[in-house]
């Protein structure tokens, strides 16, 4: 008798410690994926001033445009910024050079220029790259907020004081992707 | 771009006069393998008749009959094979010329054993391995490659009586066809037919990441992608960063539209594609005439099935670094 009780107690507890272990794992890999979001916004303050550095003799008329980037990324990489002011500085950075880009149409040397292709392509690759770590990153969350809500885990969940997090919500105005063909028109 | 008109044009102009001669050339081989085949059936006979008279038992005659069933087979084989590789030779790498100056044929080439086995879509051990009708070049700005393949491992029991049979199971028949891809990776991410999640659901998910001879499972935010397909990677954020919502759609609508199973792998800068196509491409006809549209219209559909590809994976659009 006795030892049923302990067999069902050592049944228990794997599943106590499995359910507990889980929650951690997928927490860890929730974070882990912001850290990659973050990864790859630093590669994309990298090419900032790089593209100001290429457009900025072409442009007379968007200086404008170009210190307001130029500030934004300054902004960004200071270090000590929230997380959520980090989504907010870089929509406003999306923003921003989704303007520049529009003006790059109005300069047809520029955009026949080689460097300023690369510089291009490198952008489009470190965007499709940003999109990439997004969507893993809700995935993750997607996960971890099932674990949260769903029985049995939910109990642990509630023990352990593990809420539903926030999916990483593109805003409107972004979702219109880049028009590849009038960009290389 | 060139309308089946043009190709029709094409027929009449280019292939055509290689056809007759061809279908000269067929028609003699056959007259040949019906020939031999004749005098196989009259030595055959002529071996049981004998065999009847002197009282032999009756299985030294179906021996006899299925060794000259064998004969004649081996004749018919030998008497066309001429014929169709000069058929390859000729019409089939006409009909690639035709879709592309680019793509080069060669009939008795294939994709190397290693590189079938780099792609990692099927990991069994390979013991038999057969290909032909390769294709090689460039569409656009992509390289690609293809050929029909045939991959197969055996295994071997042995009966209570001590005999051994040895029985070929099929890993893979079908088209592979390999691309460069058009955007830079590391790692590895494979996308295979989903069977568990379609019949099991949630469960299956389940038992998919625990798939130990896989990589991490990858899921997938498009539902109906997800149903068909499964994904492995070395990297989450790589899979994803392949694996485009656009290009999960185009995928998507590929299968449906080949209706057969389709092995997507990324591996080595390559898109690797396995589709299990049951019939043998680019092979001519031996007992029916070959001047026939129909039928140079059929190779030419399956060499757009290949190289078309390239156009409904988008691999032409090089807008990232890779070039």
């Amino acid at each position: 008798m006795i030892w049923i009780l302990v067999g069902i107690g050592v049944v228990i507890l794997v599943v106590v410690f499995g359910m507990y272990n889980g929650l951690i794992g997928k927490k860890n890999s929730v974070e882990n994926a912001f850290a990659s979001i973050d990864t790859i916004l630093k590669k994309r303050y990298d090419l900032i001033p790089n593209l100001v550095a290429a457009v900025k003799q072409y442009m007379e008329h968007e200086r404008g445009l170009l210190e307001n980037v130029t500030a934004l990324r300054a902004k960004a990489t200071s270090g000590n910024i929230s997380s959520d002011e980090a989504i907010t500085l870089n929509n406003e950075i999306n923003k921003t050079m989704g303007g520049i880009m529009v003006a790059v149409e109005s300069y047809p040397e520029l955009k026949a220029n080689e460097n300023f292709k690369d510089l291009q392509r490198s952008l489009n690759e470190v965007e499709e790259q940003l999109s990439a770590a997004r969507r893993s990153f809700n995935a993750a969350v997607t996960d971890f907020n099932n674990a949260v809500e769903m029985f049995p885990t939910n109990i642990m969940a509630g023990m352990m004081n593990y809420k539903r997090r926030k999916l990483f919500e593109i805003p409107e105005v972004e979702r219109v992707n880049p028009d590849v063909k009038t960009l290389f028109a | 771009m060139k309308t089946i008109e043009d190709f029709q044009n094409y027929y009449e102009n280019d292939l055509r006069p290689s056809l007759e001669i061809l279908d000269g050339e067929r028609k003699s081989s056959l007259r040949n393998a019906g020939l031999a085949g004749t005098l196989i059936t009259f030595v055959i006979l002529g071996v049981v008749g004998w065999m009847l008279t002197s009282g032999l038992p009756p299985t030294y005659m179906l021996f006899a009959a299925v060794g000259g069933g064998v004969l004649a087979f081996g004749a018919f084989v030998l008497f066309t094979k001429d014929f169709k590789s000069n058929f390859k030779n000729t019409i089939i790498r006409q009909v690639i010329a035709y879709v592309s100056e680019d793509l080069s044929y060669a009939p008795t080439g294939m994709i190397s054993r290693s590189e079938f086995q780099s792609s990692t879509l099927f990991k069994n051990r390979i013991d038999r391995y057969k290909g032909e009708d390769l294709v090689d070049g460039k569409v656009g700005k992509t390289k690609i490659r293809f050929s029909e393949l045939h991959a197969e491992y055996k295994t071997t029991t042995t009966d209570s009586k001590g005999h051994r049979h040895t029985t070929w199971h099929t890993i893979f028949k079908g088209l592979f066809f390999v691309a460069d891809f058009n955007k830079h990776f590391q790692g590895r991410t494979v996308v295979l037919p989903d069977s568990a999640e379609k019949f099991l659901g949630r469960l299956g998910k389940k038992l998919q990441e625990w798939n130990v001879s896989r990589d991490d499972l990858v899921k997938m935010e498009d539902v109906e992608f997800e149903k068909e397909f499964v994904v492995y990677g070395t990297d989450q954020i790589e899979a994803r960063y392949i694996l485009s919502p656009a290009l999960m759609r185009r995928i998507l609508e590929f299968k449906r539209k080949m209706k057969v199973p389709v092995h997507i792998g990324f591996v080595n800068a390559n898109l690797y594609m396995a589709m299990n196509i049951k019939k043998n491409m680019f092979e001519p006809r031996i007992l029916r005439t070959i001047l026939d549209f129909d039928l140079v219209r059929e190779y030419l559909e399956d060499v757009m099935l290949a190289v078309g590809i390239v156009e409904e994976m988008n691999l032409n659009t090089r807008i990232w670094t890779k070039e």
